[in-house]
């Protein structure tokens, strides 16, 4: 029966049937195990086929695995740009633009969340709303206030026009809607002031919603283009996005580079991703959503 | 409470956009036609240059690149100058140069695929260069870089030409013959050959096209008919489109050319040349763009044939312009820029090196000594003689990009069964007239 | 079940929830206490106003002219709005947009709340798994896009060749209306799942265990705690994944458009392909494309407001 959990503090037993707890777990292990492949796949047979030459991919049916594992084709697309300005370029901006985005969101969520002053509800809903505007349709309007800002092909133009993003703001809140208001206030008695209040009792307690952010935010600036079109001008600006796009626009796409750039953009995300994923994790199991 | 907030809200926003409308509505609705050209061709001092610097937005085709950046190294040597060289990826090409334009930070000089949207922009070169420069270019090409009122408007940098490509191999094996540029194929003779050694070799189609209007207008030329007409008009004729498009939807329909591909990429752009590399189409029908990629990564022996005919031979061309912008930093600069880079000398090198076909009546005269696959290129430079006038005149249409567009739109649904041949040219009629309307001033 | 232990919040929320503003109005404030609000959101409502709030008049205001290059502008009226809905693609774009973010809002849920329930349930090689299935998110949307496209091929494709080792052939994925638009909200389900996933396993692991406990002991199976239990204390957090996920559906395109390029024959052209193609690709007619904007705006707009009021209205926020 499903009494097996007798003991262990989390978590429903997925055992619905009667049967004995092995086979259930079996099933569920198993059942992660394909789904995992299942969403893998894709990307690992892309990795595989980045080592490909041109005519090793056309070839009608596919091979599994490449011939020579050799890294002509990696080699060819960094040549074909500035690769260690791109590189730096994303890094910086990735970092950047992330710690801002951080900053002025938790400041604007707590404003929302835990202060009540005219037109706050119409503000979060403003907020909401321009989470749906494509860049698409306001892309001149942009480059005109960035231009006449005179942020054009620069770093910080890329960094600080898309810091103040809806959706941090909104999935914030969220988050610090569910703090006790008797922890503000104690502290407020307790003679601390506001600022300090945030640093010191809010933005810990907000921590599975900070790493959420982070990922967010890390993970769309690494890969964005349409910023860096808009933006950038020069190459000393561009990011690596850009280069990919260039490699797809052209009139015969090298798809061998483009493969191996594609897995190139991979690459650092995943193993930032891999890096931090305990300190994520543990952030979100030792907090959660109270 | 928070009904009175929204409301409030409301009002502010109603204000503001109101503001906004009375604004820009004190905008100008239009600008001021062109200046006219200069009687008297000013003169340019290239001494002037040294020390400038000079900004020219780019995108690459791939073999070009290096091409270009060996010419402009040249340009710095000779002046003085210093010659930024900004790459965009193609697709981003006119977005990035509205943007800049409108935001006031314009580029010296460009190079376009079309000088269309940027019209009003454009330096007239004449006005530096005077009315011969003009002459030193074919006159199909030419085309597309001449304004409203006459102005030369941008030099065309480089030529391209649609033609097939063959997997010789394939035809030895199944022997069937190579036509000749004395005997060439009918549109007829071509698909039957393909299909032959289609039979002989087990490919998986008979023919390969790149899914693209431009690519299907070579066979609408080869069968008489265009779409757009010299004076900027819809000319498709609904007969001989007709049998045209019979043709292409016919071949997609028994998969001969392949059905999938076509449908698959939906309304992107999608090249064939993975199909013709991979050896599962004999006939690959695209252009001399593939030249240099085929030179370097085809594992089997493959030439350039002469274009079939129809009630017309030749094929479909296409090309780049290289144009100044009036509101440069430097107009000067970019004027003598845009017809240095396109010299005799400096075209000669550059088409050389890229494997691209020459602008200059001189070079086409004289002929290229490419450093590989010059048969090959001779093929495609006999093809732009062949090719008939009014070819040159649509492609070079503001409005070419749209109608090709629909084009494959339309052929899309005949081959998914949604409608005949007919309805599809009606349709394409009836688009391509509203883009000539949208786009006519 | 009686639904006695849960009334849709769980316990933390329900003390501290913030909407105490009665409570709070008289209470005395510091100067700082006074200020502290409009400092606070200063910094990030200065660059929404400028960057975001600015251009988005700005936009709306250029979809009353026509123009075709930026910076000229002809006053249209409302003639571009009729041009819109005029247009004769523009009902199969909508069509495709409403089927695309229902099913995939619908689907993405129901499989996170599954994948973060198993997630959850499994302890060993559970960070393995969960980066495994967080990996997609890393992903670029055009990577995705030309990935798949690749996958699903139905000659050349990843897809294809493993099913027609087991024997069940060559489905046209991409080359079928309906099957395309079925891969692509699959897509879009591969790209979200894990991020989804992770967000809801927050939320379950903030449920007490306690209530678990006293629900076997009521002799609850398995699946009556999940549908009385996890399911009614998840829904904060579900509302969170359904408003992302309401967004991010009507946000897609990047992906759809390298996956499909909107076909075939536009089986799979949503609406802000329908937008770009007007603002980006020749002939350009940035009036127009800001009309679809608009109203593409307003419908999102609406439908968020919606979720988060009957969201809210349920004391779930």
């Amino acid at each position: 029966m499903s009494s097996a959990t007798v003991g262990t503090p989390r978590g429903p037993q997925w055992t619905s049937t009667g049967r004995p707890p092995g086979l259930g777990r079996l099933l569920r292990t198993v059942g992660l195990t394909a789904g995992a492949l299942v969403v893998i796949a894709p990307v690992m047979w892309a990795a595989l086929s980045s080592f490909k030459t041109t005519s090793e991919l056309s070839r009608r049916p596919p091979a599994l695995l490449p011939q020579t594992f050799s890294f002509e084709n990696y080699g060819e697309a960094l040549g074909s740009f500035d690769f260690t300005t791109y590189l730096i370029n994303s890094v910086i901006v990735t970092i950047a633009a992330t710690l801002l985005t951080l900053a002025i969101n938790t400041m604007a969520a707590y404003a929302l969340a835990k202060y009540n002053f005219r037109g706050r509800d119409g503000l979060f809903l403003l907020t909401l709303a321009t989470i749906m505007i494509p860049l698409q349709v306001i892309l001149l309007p942009v480059y005109e206030v960035v231009s006449s800002l005179g942020l054009v092909n620069s770093l910080l133009g890329l960094i600080i026009p898309a810091a103040a993003t809806p959706t941090g703001v909104f999935v914030l809140r969220q988050y610090m809607l569910t703090i006790p208001d008797d922890l503000i206030e104690a502290a407020r008695i307790d003679g601390a002031g506001e600022f300090a209040i945030f640093r010191r009792v809010v933005l810990p307690l907000c921590v599975p919603a900070l790493a959420v952010v982070t990922i967010f935010s890390v993970i769309w600036r690494w890969n964005d283009f349409l910023w860096p079109l808009v933006v950038a001008q020069d190459e000393s600006v561009y990011t690596l996005p850009v280069a990919l796009a260039r490699l797809n626009s052209q009139q015969v796409i090298p798809f061998n580079l483009v493969l191996a750039m594609s897995v190139l953009s991979i690459v650092p995300v995943v193993i930032m991703f891999l890096l931090l994923q305990r300190h994520i994790v543990t952030g979100i199991a030792q907090t959660g959503l109270k | 409470m928070r009904s009175r907030v929204h409301w409030k809200q409301a009002v502010l926003a109603i204000l503001a956009g109101v503001c906004l409308v009375v604004l820009a509505g004190c905008g100008s609705p239009g600008e001021e036609a062109a200046p006219e050209p200069e009687a008297q061709a000013t003169k340019i001092d290239p001494a002037s240059f040294r020390g400038k610097t000079l900004t020219y937005v780019y995108f690459t085709d791939g073999p070009d690149e290096q091409a270009t950046r060996k010419l402009i190294a040249r340009f710095e040597q000779e002046t003085g100058a210093k010659v930024k060289l900004q790459i965009v990826a193609f697709d981003d090409l006119e977005t990035s140069l509205q943007t800049r334009l409108s935001g006031g930070n314009v580029p010296d000089v460009a190079r376009l695929d079309t000088i269309f949207p940027y019209r009003d922009d454009l330096i007239d070169l004449s006005q530096y260069f005077g009315a011969g420069l003009k002459d030193q270019f074919l006159p199909g090409p030419l085309n597309g870089a001449i304004g409203d009122d006459g102005q030369l408007l941008a030099v065309p940098s480089d030529l391209t030409m649609n033609g097939p490509f063959v997997n010789v191999a394939q035809f030895e094996k199944a022997g069937v013959p190579l036509p000749t540029a004395k005997e060439p194929w009918t549109v007829d003779e071509m698909v039957q050959a393909a299909e032959k050694v289609q039979q002989a070799n087990g490919t998986d189609f008979a023919l390969a096209m790149d899914k693209s209007g431009h690519r299907v207008s070579t066979i609408l030329s080869q069968y008489g008919t265009t779409l757009i007409s010299a004076d900027g008009e819809e000319a498709l004729d609904p007969a001989k489109g007709g049998k045209a498009l019979d043709l292409v939807t016919g071949l997609l329909r028994s998969d001969k050319l392949s059905r999938d591909f076509w449908l698959e990429s939906g309304s992107r752009y999608a090249g064939a040349n993975e199909i013709f590399l991979a050896g599962a189409a004999p006939i690959y029908l695209s252009g001399n763009w593939q030249v240099s990629q085929f030179a370097e990564n085809a594992t089997f022996d493959w030439a350039v044939v002469p274009n079939p005919c129809a009630e017309r031979c030749g094929g479909f061309p296409g090309g780049k312009f290289m144009a100044a912008f009036r509101e440069s930093p430097n107009p000067e600069l970019a004027a003598y820029f845009v017809e240095w880079m396109n010299r005799t000398e400096s075209q000669r090198s550059f088409v050389k090196d890229s494997l691209f076909l020459p602008t200059r009546k001189d070079l086409a005269e004289s002929g290229i000594e490419y450093a590989s696959r010059n048969d090959d290129m001779a093929v495609f430079q006999k093809d732009v003689e062949e090719t008939p006038a009014d070819s040159f005149a649509s492609v070079y249409s503001p409005a070419f990009s749209g109608s090709a567009d629909a084009l494959v739109a339309e052929i899309d649904k005949v081959v998914a069964g949604r409608e005949d041949v007919a309805a599809a040219v009606e349709q394409i009629k009836q688009e391509t007239s509203e883009l000539v309307e949208d786009t006519s001033r | 079940m009686s639904g006695s232990v849960a009334d849709g919040a769980p316990a933390g929320v329900r003390s501290g929830a913030g909407r105490s503003r009665h409570r709070r109005r008289g209470s005395p404030k510091s100067r700082g206490q006074r200020w502290a609000p409009y400092l606070f959101i200063a910094p990030n409502l200065a660059i929404f106003l400028l960057f975001v709030i600015w251009p988005a008049l700005n936009g709306f205001n250029i979809s009353l002219y026509d123009s075709t290059n930026g910076r000229t502008f002809t006053w249209a009226g409302l003639d571009n709005y009729r041009d819109v809905v005029t247009d004769e693609d523009f009902v199969a774009v909508v069509g495709h947009t409403l089927v695309f973010v229902v099913c995939f809002v619908v689907l993405v849920t129901a499989t996170s709340i599954g994948l973060s329930v198993v997630l959850d349930a499994q302890r060993r090689g559970r960070a393995v798994f969960r980066a495994a299935y967080f990996l997609p998110v890393l992903l670029s949307p055009i990577v995705v896009g030309v990935i798949w496209n690749w996958a699903l091929d139905r000659q050349v494709g990843l897809v294809n060749t493993l099913l027609d080792l087991v024997g069940l052939g060559r489905p046209g994925w991409l080359v079928e209306s309906s099957l395309a638009m079925a891969c692509t909200i699959f897509v879009g389900i591969w790209i979200h799942l894990g991020f989804y996933s992770i967000i809801l396993l927050a939320g379950l692991q903030g449920i007490d265990p306690s209530l678990y406990e006293a629900a076997r002991l009521d002799g609850a199976t398995a699946w009556q705690r999940f549908r009385h239990l996890t399911l009614p204390l998840l829904r904060p957090t579900t509302l969170v994944v359904v408003i992302l996920a309401t967004i991010n559906g009507f946000q897609s395109f990047d992906f759809i458009y390298t996956l499909t390029g909107g076909g075939p024959v536009g089986g799979t052209t949503l609406i802000v392909q329908f937008i770009y193609e007007r603002a980006f690709e020749s002939p350009i007619r940035y009036g127009l494309a800001s009309a679809a904007g608009v109203m593409l705006f307003t419908v999102v707009f609406a439908v968020t407001a919606l979720n988060y009021l009957v969201g809210r209205r349920s004391e779930a926020i």
